[in-house]
């Protein structure tokens, strides 16, 4: 396969920057931590969700899902980084499509091993108050938190790939996300449910009551990372490196 | 045969014209040395010849084709942009494996190439615990990585240490000497002189001049002959009688303007005039630069009108 070379060496960036394991480490470390956490159940609460309750560590955990993303695309724009990869890989669109599956498959496998680990650390916690969940519940919500987070990171890397600048991307995805999911929150109407991270966490939730539900959520959220990452390879193409 | 070909090329970055309609070929076996003042389209004109930035007319290929279009380029085309490129993070050995991974180069050429620009012992340093000379050392071990027949080097001798610029003068002209195409911008003449055999000079994005070098420096400085004896009433009078202007220094040494040291030689001899020294001044890159670009440099002083 003639992309595989392209494909290897953008993997191996991936592997020899340590702060990038290091995010992927944060994502594990902290998703699980804040599931745990976040398990000390209170049944009593009208609004309780023990499916939602199990992974809301993603809340937190995304935002090093999206520094994971923004980190492994800016580094090519530090001191004309990009002019070396594009020299050496002159078509843009075979090197963007590695950058984006060295980044897609890391951040698949991570997420699915956090996703795992946040369910069993959260049962443990949760005990009986998890009983409700179904077999075929857990399994969705544990492949979608996988899926939710991979897109999260895809979404960032696209965003970064048109800004050209890591920096730009968290500080406008990191207040984004906080003021979406915790100041407008609940208070806006449906517009809100088509947010990139809103739709994406439905997944994760038991009961739907708007009009996405698990899936469509999800494929939602597909839709704006498919956007990010288009409008990120138009404009690596059209630019000058 | 793999030559650096530019068509007519030009490249507009809004409303400022960096490189102007450009024409000429780099051709292979010899040194060709990419000279102007900063901002003259050198830097450019790579980025060009890469496909790294679009032009907005004209073409660059290397060897007939647009690099652009080439699988595995760096095998045919090895080149050094800038050296800060090199991610600080990563070692300089896992820098050249990135690289050479993309183009199926295999590791054990990584090595050659850290042992053959000297960084053997630093190869598993972090990039940003590198001096620049070092980094610059990373930035030519990568244009080497394919074993490439064009290599093209924007200023490789920033930095370097003394052996350093030694180091990469015989470099240079090994790779020339070995067939292939090799273009080195710089801005530095007295070095320029020292490796390269032909000139292609910018100014203000357009072609100064495409020659040799020597041809480039005889054209443009008069050569001067250095003359001293123990009898100045002597010499002066044999000069004159044939016409050459002669101008004495107060340490005692006498230049003859547009001379040839043959001619003068002959002709102090034939008059019986004691010599205790003659010398040929042919000129340096330098003056002939100088003398070219003179009126063309963007950063020269504009006479003020009364």
């Amino acid at each position: 396969m003639q992309s595989a070379p392209v494909l290897r060496s953008e993997w191996l960036k991936i592997r020899t920057t340590r702060s990038l394991l290091g995010t992927l480490l944060a994502l594990f470390a902290v998703t699980t931590a804040f599931s745990a956490l976040a398990a000390a159940p209170d049944p009593s609460d009208p609004d309780f969700d023990p499916l939602f309750t199990t992974f809301s560590g993603v809340l937190p955990g995304q935002i090093a899902a999206i520094s994971f993303g923004a980190m492994a695309v800016s580094s090519e724009f530090h001191n004309g980084a990009l002019r070396v990869s594009l020299a050496a890989v002159p078509q843009r669109g075979r090197w963007f499509a590695a950058k984006v599956t060295s980044i897609a498959v890391p951040a698949l496998v991570v997420g699915l091993l956090t996703s795992l680990a946040a369910l069993l650390a959260a049962r443990a916690g949760l005990g009986s108050a998890a009983d409700t969940l179904t077999g075929g519940e857990q399994v969705r919500a544990v492949a979608g938190c996988a899926v939710y987070l991979t897109l999260t990171a895809l979404f960032a890397a696209g965003l970064t790939t048109l800004l050209r600048s890591g920096v730009a991307t968290l500080s406008l995805l990191i207040p984004f996300i906080l003021v979406v999911s915790f100041v407008i929150g609940d208070a806006a109407g449906t517009v809100v449910e088509f947010m990139p991270d809103r739709a994406g966490q439905l997944v994760l939730q038991q009961t739907h009551e708007g009009t996405l539900g698990p899936w469509s959520g999800l494929a939602v959220t597909a839709l704006w990372t498919a956007a990010a990452l288009l409008a990120g390879a138009w404009s690596l193409n059209r630019r000058d490196a | 045969m793999t030559s650096i070909d530019v068509q007519d090329l030009t490249k507009e970055y809004g409303t400022r014209r960096a490189v102007d309609h450009l024409t000429f070929r780099v051709r292979p076996g010899r040194v060709t040395g990419f000279l102007g003042p900063n901002g003259a389209g050198k830097s450019t004109t790579m980025r060009l010849v890469l496909g790294l930035d679009h032009p907005t007319s004209g073409s660059a290929t290397v060897g007939g084709h647009a690099y652009a279009g080439m699988r595995e380029p760096l095998r045919q085309v090895g080149a050094l942009l800038d050296a800060q490129a090199a991610q600080g993070s990563r070692t300089g050995r896992d820098h050249l494996r990135v690289l050479a991974t993309s183009n199926r180069i295999p590791d054990r050429r990584v090595d050659e190439v850290l042992e053959e620009t000297g960084l053997a012992s630093v190869a598993r340093r972090r990039v940003r615990t590198y001096s620049l000379g070092m980094r610059q050392r990373l930035g030519i071990a990568a244009a080497l990585l394919g074993d490439p027949a064009v290599v093209m080097l924007d200023e490789p001798s920033n930095g370097l240490d003394p052996e350093g610029i030694v180091w990469i003068r015989t470099l240079l002209r090994r790779l020339a000497d070995e067939g292939r195409t090799v273009l080195v911008s710089s801005h530095l003449m007295n070095e320029t002189a020292s490796f390269a055999d032909h000139l292609v000079v910018l100014g203000r994005g357009r072609l100064l001049a495409d020659t040799p070098m020597r041809e480039f420096i005889d054209a443009r400085v008069r050569p001067t002959v250095r003359v001293r004896t123990q009898d100045p009433a002597a010499l002066r009078s044999a000069l004159a009688r044939h016409g050459h202007d002669v101008v004495e220094h107060p340490d005692g040494h006498w230049t003859v303007t547009d001379a040839r040291v043959d001619d003068i030689g002959r002709l102090t001899s034939a008059a019986g005039v004691p010599i205790l020294e003659l010398a040929p001044d042919e000129g340096t890159l330098e003056q002939a630069y100088l003398d070219l670009t003179a009126n063309q440099t963007e950063f020269t002083a504009q006479p003020q009108e009364a």
